[in-house]
């Protein structure tokens, strides 16, 4: 991260910003590279937008060196500036009797002359600007018209028809609905890919930003609490300790946040594996129920989302068959659970045991449910069928449970929270 | 994309919405106008009696006094006091981002006005009646002025244009406290006379002044329109202008000298003419078609050099001999325009 200059866009060593004296972060250093998307992450307030600012020289630094290509930032022009980074700011911009390529046009203003004609270059410039985010065919709409997806694409259209190396956006994806959520971060992304411009975006969701960034830097508490590759940085705790989550969890190997149940109606055994409880486990915890599963394997996606969503986990290694160890260490858990769920997985060599545990599940004669296609064969020993409920599918799964089991504690469910990542 | 094609480019359709046809029309109208307000009047005369007086202008004659000292004058006088308040509105529009911003927003009138009514209500003048209209051009034009330096040393100190605003306007309060108690305190007789300039008027405009306005006026027209590249970018705000490579700190004080010294020129010798700077910014827009201020500083030129020369032509004849006050015909044509935008949307600055 040192004295990689040769492709560093913009390097900046022992920076602090803020305004008049009031430091809001201090302590950075970070260096972009050319064709990079980097997002910065960090709670409302931590002083994203003043970064991106002391960057696009909006305001002075405190104190600590910003290079651009090698060169003091302070000592560019204003017209090398402009020819050099583009913004995409917050500010609400709405001039009236503007069409689409009139706007963007616009960003022509550090390439055209001292009046602002258009040469076929300029003309070109703008248009390639329009077709890289997909707004060829609003060039003749009038700019006030559009909505805010729309809009946001030719503001970035705007910038991009400055022709800059280095373009910094400020919160690109805020009151943008998801189709064009998602349609931004991917012309971004295309960007840093085809035309090696580097993208500093402030971003707000940490999982879209795990899957677009080349870098991510976590702004928190007056400085950086971390700075490079998501992969590595952008770890369960790390996103926790970022935005102070304590109902919810990120999880690196599933992309998303899992939102946690407050565990109030009870706690729930769920035997599942290979994929087949992650539904079951969320929509426990949406209804506030705290969870036990087991025997997972540390690979199964199941695996994931109840580690992320707090449950208490009875694993095996990958690879290693289910034994009757580690049956008995989850049967231990079954006593303090109101019910138990059969997700319905396959059965195979590696988690054969699993139905040994559904056998002594039922043994307790606490209520099961069950997912299973052919029903679970109620062996003989199992006398007590009453507490046997078959689900042909989730959904009946989920009636079952707000059927039987809402008397006990405060009953309340939660708020349903979508807690489905994207 | 390295073939260009030229697919999504504007082009220009319509006989209507090419800029230079309406140039050469709304030239063509100022200029009809303008000799309508030479050739009308409460004397009248004969079109050929008018081109004699033009031609071969007689000392001492009444006719020539009233062609060559009083319709003249004032008809260049109208078509000059529309131009440059209608370019100081707009400018004023486009750096405040505001539909609502005329001229006068900043206190230019109302700098002028305080000063005007010491001259005028107060006991200071009394025995130099012969130099009266001299004494209030003079007394307008401090005002004003002064209110312009003190809005650009302030637009030196603050960032926000918000801020500025709220200077300029709380000026204005000041001013116009002043002139209530200096209006409160005058006699009956004067009062009179104050109200009707404070209403504004081309008329007693001296071929001197107009030969000042002119020269000054011209040279701040034509290096506003050297700033239309920076005036475009000031339309995305200060912060996107400040991007895109317009050194925002010095174009801030040009855009507000340029436009109060447009503003108090007309208003040290013709008063505060209302309405003229608000409105005829926003019918050029709707004229043209266009934000861009390469069309719309011409364009506001053409429009407010017409609609006030037909102000004036209405002004002085709808109760002829009785010259109705300026402001009133212009707010006439203003306030309808306004409202009709506020309702349309569509055109909002």
């Amino acid at each position: 991260m040192n004295k990689t200059t040769t492709t560093s866009v913009l390097t900046c060593r022992d920076l602090s910003v803020g305004y008049e004296e009031k430091v809001i972060l201090s302590d950075i250093s970070l260096s972009f590279e050319a064709g990079q998307f980097i997002s910065l992450l960090g709670p409302n307030g931590a002083g994203k937008t003043t970064l991106l600012r002391t960057f696009s020289r909006h305001l002075d630094p405190i104190s600590g060196q910003i290079e651009v290509m090698g060169r003091p930032l302070a000592r560019l022009t204003a017209m090398e500036m402009a020819q050099f980074m583009a913004v995409v700011l917050t500010d609400k911009v709405s001039p009236p009797l503007f069409s689409v390529f009139e706007f963007a046009a616009l960003g022509r203003y550090p390439h055209t002359d001292f009046l602002g004609r258009l040469q076929a270059a300029d003309i070109e410039a703008v248009e390639n600007a329009l077709y890289a985010v997909h707004a060829e065919e609003l060039a003749h709409r009038p700019f006030s018209d559009l909505s805010d997806g729309e809009r946001q694409k030719v503001l970035v259209a705007r910038a991009l028809a400055q022709e800059p190396r280095l373009l910094l956006l400020d919160e690109p994806t805020i009151h943008l609905d998801l189709k064009h959520r998602v349609e931004v971060l991917g012309i971004l992304r295309d960007l840093c890919r085809t035309r090696g411009i580097t993208v500093v975006a402030s971003l707000h969701d940490v999982d879209v930003a795990a899957k677009v960034s080349d870098r991510v830097a976590l702004v928190k508490s007056g400085g950086l609490s971390d700075w490079g590759p998501p992969e590595t940085v952008l770890t369960g705790p790390a996103v926790s300790d970022l935005y102070d989550f304590r109902e919810a969890e990120f999880c690196n190997q599933l992309g998303g946040i899992e939102l946690r149940g407050d565990g109030r109606r009870g706690r729930a055994f769920v035997v599942a594996g290979m994929g087949t409880g992650a539904q079951v486990y969320r929509m426990l915890a949406k209804r506030g129920f705290a969870i036990s599963t087991g025997v997972l394997h540390e690979n199964d996606l199941d695996y994931f989302v109840a580690r992320s969503l707090g449950a208490e986990c009875i694993t095996r290694k990958p690879m290693e068959a289910v034994d009757a160890e580690s049956v008995a260490a989850a049967a231990r858990g079954l006593s303090d659970c109101r019910f138990i769920i059969d997700c319905g997985f396959e059965e195979g060599a590696l988690n054969r045991e699993n139905m040994t545990l559904i056998e002594a599940a039922l043994q307790t004669g606490k209520p099961m449910l069950t997912l299973r296609k052919n029903g679970l064969s109620t062996h003989s020993t199992s006398g007590n069928g009453a507490s046997l409920i078959r689900c042909a599918s989730s959904a009946e799964l989920l009636e079952a449970i707000d059927h039987e089991f809402t008397g006990e504690t405060t009953g309340k469910p939660l708020s349903a929270q979508e807690g489905d990542a994207l | 994309m390295t073939t260009a094609v030229h697919a999504i480019a504007p082009t220009t359709t319509g006989f209507w919405r090419k800029p230079g046809v309406w140039f050469f029309f709304l030239s063509l109208v100022t200029l009809s106008l303008a000799v309508l307000n030479v050739g009308i009047g409460s004397v009248s005369f004969s079109a050929g009696e008018i081109w004699q007086t033009i031609l071969t202008p007689r000392e001492g004659a009444a006719m020539t006094d009233i062609i060559w000292a009083i319709r003249i004058p004032r008809a260049i006088a109208a078509v000059l006091g529309g131009a440059y308040l209608a370019v100081a509105g707009l400018l004023l529009q486009v750096y405040f981002r505001n539909p609502i911003v005329g001229p006068f927003i900043l206190g230019i009138s109302s700098g002028a006005t305080v000063m005007v009514s010491f001259v005028m209500l107060t006991t200071l003048t009394v025995g130099m009646t012969v130099l009266t209209p001299f004494m209030t051009t003079v007394a307008a034009f401090i005002g004003a002025y002064g209110v312009m330096m003190i809005v650009v040393a302030v637009a030196a100190r603050v960032k926000s244009g918000i801020t500025l605003l709220i200077v300029g306007l709380m000026m204005g309060y000041l001013c116009s406290a002043v002139t209530a108690v200096m209006t409160a305190l005058a006699e009956k007789e004067a009062i009179k006379g104050f109200v009707l300039w404070q209403l504004g008027s081309f008329s007693g405009f001296k071929w001197s002044e107009i030969f000042v306005m002119l020269v000054c006026g011209g040279a701040i027209l034509i290096m506003t329109y050297a700033m239309s590249k920076p005036l475009n970018a000031f339309l995305l705000g200060e912060e996107y202008a400040a991007s895109m490579g317009v050194n925002i700190r010095k174009f801030r004080i040009l855009i507000l000298l340029f436009a109060c010294a447009l503003a108090g020129m007309i208003t040290s010798v013709a008063g505060p003419v209302a309405f003229v700077g608000l409105a005829v910014p926003h019918m050029a827009r709707l004229i043209f078609h266009s934000s861009d201020n390469r069309i719309l500083i011409p364009g506001a030129c053409l429009t407010g050099a017409a609609i006030t020369s037909l102000c004036d032509l209405i002004a002085r004849m709808l109760l002829s001999p009785v010259e109705l006050p300026l402001s009133a015909i212009t707010a006439f044509f203003g306030a309808p325009i306004v409202i009709g935008l506020l309702m349309k949307r569509r055109v909002k600055l």
